[in-house]
């Protein structure tokens, strides 16, 4: 049992790579450098020079850099499935009768399978937007359950005291965050599809002319991303200011909280005045997947510390 | 809150790994970029001398200065040429402001391909303007170029010409060819002419 919330914890932070990692594939273009599944060109290893490929496959299509690209978020795809495998097989063996860290478990890796294998429908749909959109909140989900596991498992071995009194009401805000963060999530997706739409039919603009060409969808995310940045600051500084011996991870996400949203504020105004910077893009995907993570250890946290 | 040294220690591990992310993403993502502009010279188109369905001249030297989309068509094909033809009306329309993106068809039938001819099949794939230039010229000129210009067969004319659409850039140079019947093939070139557009400014 012991060493488990730390191992946990490591396969969260690999995921949290990935989705980086796989966020850069994204917005290098390198989606479709291997063009099929589960091998690139044919070969375990992505050829290297042109005598290598088959023969059945135009040279004119091989990017040697792409093809890497592509083939290292597969790699690391690989290691944290067998990560996530390995805290599935342990939360069997040693976690039996605590279902908030089996369940998680177990959910995380179906999941994280089933990612890999729709990666693959994604590469044969030659990364048609909704399967693209699919392939990443696959990915939020599963490192939702992680993170909410690692929680679990770390209260188990620190349990807080349950004397802990904190603002009234204040778990019903965290989870309206939550859910707002969500709705953020997948409004952004979907700006980044009619982007990508708009992008078909006036391939010659600026990234800000695409951007001036979105309309609405872009208005609402904006106004939520201020007032999610709004409610974080206020309902943050409130638990932080109000609570009474609070357990240390409530404050600590709390905290964590308010600096992830103001630097995806920062971020996203980047975004919007700059002009689709690509570093910028995987940042503010990156950013979000963090912010929902340190939101559910905040409501996991204050459930566990104040005696519910 | 107990030990603020082990907290401060873990902030700056944070800080440095997430500065080494951005930074190794950056590179990666710049490495991809360069990966794709440098799109091969694959030769020089050589000299030749046209004409185009208003009886104006058109040689090599009309292709500088712009982007160019060339194939080879012939009015009367049953075959391939309705689908490249209606792929290239589609580049066409996708690329309509832009003066510098020219999309150029020579007929592989002369003696029937004749201006007149050729103005009317432009018009029924609705090109209004000079973006997309149908040309006539001799057919042993025009089986040179395909076979000598452009490496491309040209053997059995008309019925046996190529499927390709060739990119030819600015200074006259072949930059690529793709299948003018594949969609797939025809999205690389969506995609290259955008990246030598970029390079044209």
């Amino acid at each position: 049992m012991r060493g488990f919330w730390r191992f946990a914890l490591m396969a969260t932070v690999a995921t949290y790579l990935l989705i980086f990692i796989g966020g850069v594939v994204r917005v290098s273009g390198a989606g479709l450098g291997c063009p099929d599944w589960p091998k690139c060109f044919g070969r375990w290893l992505p050829p290297t020079n042109m005598d290598q490929l088959p023969p059945n496959i135009d040279p004119s299509q091989f990017n040697f850099t792409l093809a890497w690209i592509e083939y290292f978020n597969r790699l690391c795809g690989v290691a944290v499935g067998v990560l996530i495998l390995i805290t599935a097989i342990w939360a069997l063996k040693s976690f039996r009768k605590f279902p908030k860290i089996l369940y998680p478990a177990l959910a995380a890796a179906v999941l994280v399978a089933l990612e890999g294998w729709q990666g693959g429908i994604l590469i044969a749909l030659e990364l048609q937007p909704l399967a693209v959109t699919i392939h990443a909140v696959l990915a939020l989900i599963i490192v939702s359950l992680l993170i909410y596991l690692t929680a679990q498992a770390y209260y188990l071995e620190n349990a807080p005291r349950n004397e802990s009194v904190y603002p009234k009401k204040i778990n019903y805000w965290i989870g309206s965050l939550w859910i707002l963060a969500v709705i953020q999530i997948l409004l952004g997706t979907q700006i980044r599809s009619s982007i990508e739409i708009i992008r078909a039919q006036y391939p010659l603009l600026s990234e800000l002319e695409w951007l001036s060409k979105v309309g609405g969808l872009k208005h609402l995310h904006v106004t939520l991303g201020f007032l999610v940045a709004g409610i974080t600051g206020h309902v943050g500084s409130k638990i932080i200011s109000k609570s009474s011996q609070p357990f240390r991870i409530v404050i600590q996400s709390a905290w964590a909280a308010i600096f992830l949203v103001s630097a995806q504020l920062l971020v996203g105004l980047i975004l919007l005045f700059v002009g689709l910077p690509p570093l910028m893009e995987v940042f503010h995907l990156w950013l979000a997947s963090l912010y929902v993570g340190v939101i559910l250890v905040n409501y996991s946290a204050l459930k566990a510390s104040s005696g519910e | 809150m107990k030990l603020p040294e082990k907290s401060l220690a873990l902030a700056v591990a944070i800080s440095v790994m997430v500065l080494i992310m951005g930074a190794v993403g950056y590179l990666v993502i710049k490495g991809a970029e360069s990966s794709r502009s440098d799109i091969p010279v694959l030769g020089e188109v050589p000299a030749f001398d046209f004409i185009d369905s208003s009886n104006r001249h058109f040689g090599n030297n009309e292709l500088h200065g712009k982007i160019n989309v060339i194939d080879f068509f012939f009015t009367s094909c049953r075959g391939p040429c309705p689908i490249m033809s209606a792929n290239m009306a589609e580049l066409y329309q996708l690329f309509k402001d832009e003066k510098r993106i020219r999309f150029v068809s020579i007929s592989v039938d002369p003696e029937i391909d004749t201006p007149v001819i050729l103005r009317d099949y432009a018009s029924n794939f609705g090109v209004m303007d000079d973006r997309w230039i149908f040309l006539n010229g001799a057919i042993e000129n025009v089986e040179l170029l395909s076979e000598q210009g452009f490496h491309l067969a040209a053997e059995g004319l008309p019925s046996m010409h190529s499927t390709k659409f060739i990119l030819v850039d600015d200074k006259g140079r072949i930059r690529g060819y793709y299948s003018g019947t594949d969609d797939s093939s025809i999205k690389i070139l969506i995609r290259d002419i955008h990246q030598l557009y970029h390079q044209l400014q």
